[in-house]
């Protein structure tokens, strides 16, 4: 394999990463608090994906909004169940309560499902394509458009519409959002639902070409704390540069040593990032609470 | 002033009456009930408790959520596995050998992390519990890769080989037993206090001179010992090792056992190691996913009873309050005359901002100084500089000779300076003698005697009616009142105070005035940060003004108002 198609699986599992991390990272804005079910989401949404594809015979691009509308609504009730009862807690309540949440959506996952590996079907038809040469799946050009026009998506939503600066300030500064004013719970609600519609896409794109196991979230979850860490605590920009940044590491290590080997190598890169820089490497955007 | 509290008449059991009968219901239940299969739950129920009161010294006592404590288990069980079925090397060897590689490992990756904040800590000890793993399936060489390593021998005490079932639970039990009598005793004992302290306020906890890193460094090893432990007796229990040992699962169950159990509790540990190992017996149908129902019962205890199963008993069977201890005046602490501390071209600059820019002062024993100056001039980062919680670009603090300046807090307060904070906190689970005992913990050779002191201290203040009344409880002013004897309890030879006046009505600072001339009567050095100039002026002997960082006057207190440079300072640049 070239380095150029490396390069292109590489950015496609980064742009899926990116989503993961994106959701994470907005919910930890909006609420100070980790959501540590995120990766079991990723999974949720991929197994989603599979128990639809025989309902739906169409491409899984088609897929898509169903997904990100059963996620949003398992986004709710993941705030209402985990979130909202402990908002006056200290943080590593919710950081249980979550985990909590990621156990029974990984073994109920695993009852379903069973605890093979299971793959959804491709965005389109999961062919090859010719780039003047370069030949590279299908299947990664899609899932970079389809991370792209999600991440452009929440970039407008929260730019220019009025339930964007609503959800900004909600991130910003809850009480003073609130003596303005908004409806800081309900815009936590959306946060929720919007972070695990998105890991759910993540979980679509994933389910093609890495398949996906009940027990995927484990590693899914430690790899978006890893991009937010790099990225810099809270930063929604640099969420998205740490996941890109990982998965061409993942990509390029595993395609000279082993998976395992890029996996190791990767966590003792965070916990050097960790030591030198505990601020991250851009420095820390959010208030500091767990 | 010292109340008598009257004791009411009820059947008085000792304190650990609960505990007691719940030992002799399991072993009542293992000797006549308990089949086989029922006797190996209880012998797992055993590890898992052993490993989780092992959890509630880092987490429960020290507040660290340390997810390498799956890991530290799993090491333990690999130590055993290797030694034992590779090298043949029996219980006598292998056990303390799997007791002392987590330990050492924990002191080793404990040092760099337990710096990071909570978040970070969780993130990093979970990379180290995913790099641990990786190692064990992809090192088969060592570990016997994915498929582990069968053949390990069980235990043999003192030429005994234990047969299974009802002499291993013994065996097992018999560590829970001993370890949790230990962890118990630890955790009511000054360290328990000390790492509580340092749970629920670092600064604090550093303010009144307990070397924060040593404590929480202390915890991460101890319960690595009791990992390794337990990781080492499920081994034996099994009697093969496989990855199993360190996958999430386990640390997930050792976390929901500690939660549900009841946060910091010993007893709460094996509370919700006995129902949560025991719980999938009773939910057969789920089979292998009984994590589902581990899940639920972590989700809704800590939504439903944060406190836990034992924090729910306490609420129904309250425990006795303890008598007050009697109060005792600590020894005198040296007398010391003149200048006690003196504090020379103080600079600090936050990015581009010189918050304190060349303060100069001396301190003398018995005085009273005041350091005034409009909001933002830097007179709480003064005293953020003397006291450790910042590090001086430069300048000098010298205590008693010795030049303190950039020192960790606790090494500070140790030479004598003690501090309050603008924005007062104390522990909200404790009672004020508690919150105050604190402050004698790194002195006092016990409890008892550090509430003893903390009595006294108290006492000086006339606020001694406050001790058995929960911090949470009090209003703003009485909070300000035990921040103070906490401090006063030190017996500084300097007492730095930030704001002590904020928020009292006119009575109060009357009645506060009063103690702090008190205070300084009595030999201390006092620095107060106010902004009332009806209660500082009145109060102090030399006064301090600072403008931006840098000293506008520095002289008594009479000529303060007078002062042109200070009056501008106040009133803006163009004032006359």
């Amino acid at each position: 394999m070239t380095t150029l198609q490396l390069l292109v699986n590489g950015l496609a599992l980064g742009a899926a990463y990116a989503l993961v991390a994106l959701g994470f990272v907005l919910v930890l804005n909006a609420t100070s608090a980790v959501n540590f079910a995120q990766g079991d989401l990723v999974t949720a949404g991929g197994l989603l994906a599979v128990a639809l594809a025989p309902l739906i015979p169409l491409p899984g691009i088609a897929l898509l909004p169903v997904v990100l509308v059963i996620m949003a609504a398992l986004g709710l009730l993941l705030a209402l169940a985990a979130y909202l009862p402990l908002r006056r807690s200290p943080p590593v309540a919710v950081f249980i309560s979550t985990i909590a949440v990621g156990i029974i959506l990984q073994n109920g996952a695993s009852v379903l499902f069973g605890p093979e590996p299971r793959a959804a079907p491709p965005l389109l038809s999961g062919g090859t394509v010719d780039l003047g040469g370069l030949v590279v799946a299908e299947q990664s050009l899609a899932i970079i458009a389809v991370a792209g026009l999600l991440i452009a998506g929440q970039q407008w939503l929260f730019a220019r519409t009025q339930v964007g600066r609503r959800l900004r300030a909600t991130a910003q500064d809850p009480e003073m959002a609130r003596a303005c004013g908004v409806p800081v719970t309900a815009m936590i609600l959306v946060t929720f639902a919007l972070g695990t519609a998105y890991a759910g896409a993540a979980g679509l794109l994933l389910a093609n070409r890495y398949f996906v196991t009940p027990t995927a979230g484990g590693d899914l979850i430690l790899k978006a704390y890893i991009a937010v860490t790099i990225g810099g605590w809270g930063s929604v920009p640099g969420a998205v540069v740490g996941a890109l940044l990982i998965a061409l590491f993942e990509v390029g290590v595993s395609s000279v040593l082993s998976y395992p080997v890029a996996l190791g190598l990767l966590y003792a890169a965070l916990l050097v990032i960790l030591l030198a820089r505990p601020q991250g490497l851009f420095g820390e955007a959010a208030r500091r609470r767990a | 002033m010292r109340r008598v509290l009257k004791p009411t008449p009820t059947l008085t059991l000792p304190r650990w009456a609960g505990e007691g009968i719940g030992f002799a219901v399991l072993g009542a239940y293992a000797l006549l009930y308990a089949s086989p299969y029922g006797l190996r739950v209880l012998t797992v129920a055993g590890v898992y408790a052993l490993a989780a009161i092992g959890f509630q010294i880092v987490f429960g006592l020290g507040g660290a959520l340390s997810l390498a404590h799956g890991a530290f288990f799993g090491v333990g069980a690999y130590a055993t596995g290797i030694l034992g079925s590779q090298l043949g090397w029996t219980f006598a060897a292998t056990f303390p050998l799997s007791i002392l590689v987590p330990f050492l490992l924990a002191l080793l990756v404990g040092l760099p992390v337990l710096r990071l904040e909570s978040h970070y800590f969780a993130l990093a000890t979970l990379g180290i519990a995913q790099v641990v793993l990786l190692l064990a399936v992809n090192c088969p060489g060592l570990t016997g890769g994915a498929n582990g390593l069968p053949g390990v021998p069980g235990i043999v005490l003192f030429g005994w080989a234990v047969p299974r079932g009802l002499p291993l639970a013994a065996v097992v039990w018999g560590f829970v037993a001993l370890g949790g009598a230990l962890a118990w005793s630890l955790a009511r004992g000054r360290w328990g206090r000390a790492l509580t302290l340092v749970r629920d306020d670092p600064l604090a906890a550093g303010a009144l001179g307990l070397d924060v890193g040593r404590l929480r460094l202390g915890a991460f090893a101890l319960s690595a010992v009791y990992a390794g432990a337990a990781g080492a007796l499920s081994v034996h229990t099994q009697r093969v090792v496989s990855p199993e040992v360190l996958e999430f699962p386990v640390m997930v169950s050792i976390l929901a056992i500690a939660v549900v159990g009841g946060r910091g509790r010993v007893a709460g540990a094996v509370l919700g190691a006995v129902l949560l190992v025991h719980l999938p017996e009773w939910f057969r149908f789920l089979e292998r996913s009984y994590l589902i129902v581990y899940g639920v019962a972590l989700l809704a205890t800590i939504v439903l009873l944060p406190e836990g199963l034992t924090g729910l008993l306490d609420r129904l069977f309250p425990p006795r309050r303890r008598a007050l201890p009697a109060a005792v005046a600590p020894s005198a602490a040296a007398s010391v005359e003149g200048a006690v501390l003196r504090v020379e071209g103080l600079r600090k600059a936050f990015g581009g901002v010189r918050a304190v820019d060349g303060v100069a002062l001396t301190l003398e024993a018995g005085s009273i100084t005041g350091l005034i100056g409009p909001n933002g001039s830097g007179k709480t980062t003064v005293i953020n500089l003397i006291s450790g919680l910042e590090r001086p670009d430069a300048g000098r603090v010298v205590v008693a000779g010795q030049d303190l300046a950039g020192k960790r807090p606790d090494r500070i307060a140790r030479a004598g300076i003690a501090r309050t904070f603008q924005a007062v906190s104390l522990p909200e689970g404790a009672t004020v003698l508690e919150a105050v005992a604190a402050a004698r913990l790194e002195r006092d050779r016990s409890v008892a005697e550090a509430e003893a002191h903390a009595l006294w201290a108290l006492e000086r203040l006339g606020a001694a009616d406050l001790a058995q009344r929960p911090c949470a409880d009090l209003p703003a002013a009485l909070r300000r009142r035990v921040e103070l004897a906490r401090a006063l309890a030190r017996q500084p030879a300097v007492l730095l105070l930030d704001e002590p006046a904020a928020g009292l009505t006119d009575a109060e600072k009357a009645d506060l005035a009063g103690h702090l001339r008190a205070i300084a009567a009595a030999g201390t050095a006092l620095l107060v940060v106010e902004h009332d100039m009806g209660f500082l002026l009145p109060l102090a002997g030399h006064v301090l003004c600072l403008d931006q960082g840098r000293t506008l006057y520095d002289g008594p207190p009479a000529g303060v108002r007078g002062d042109a440079a200070v009056v501008a300072a106040y009133l803006g640049e163009d004032a006359p």
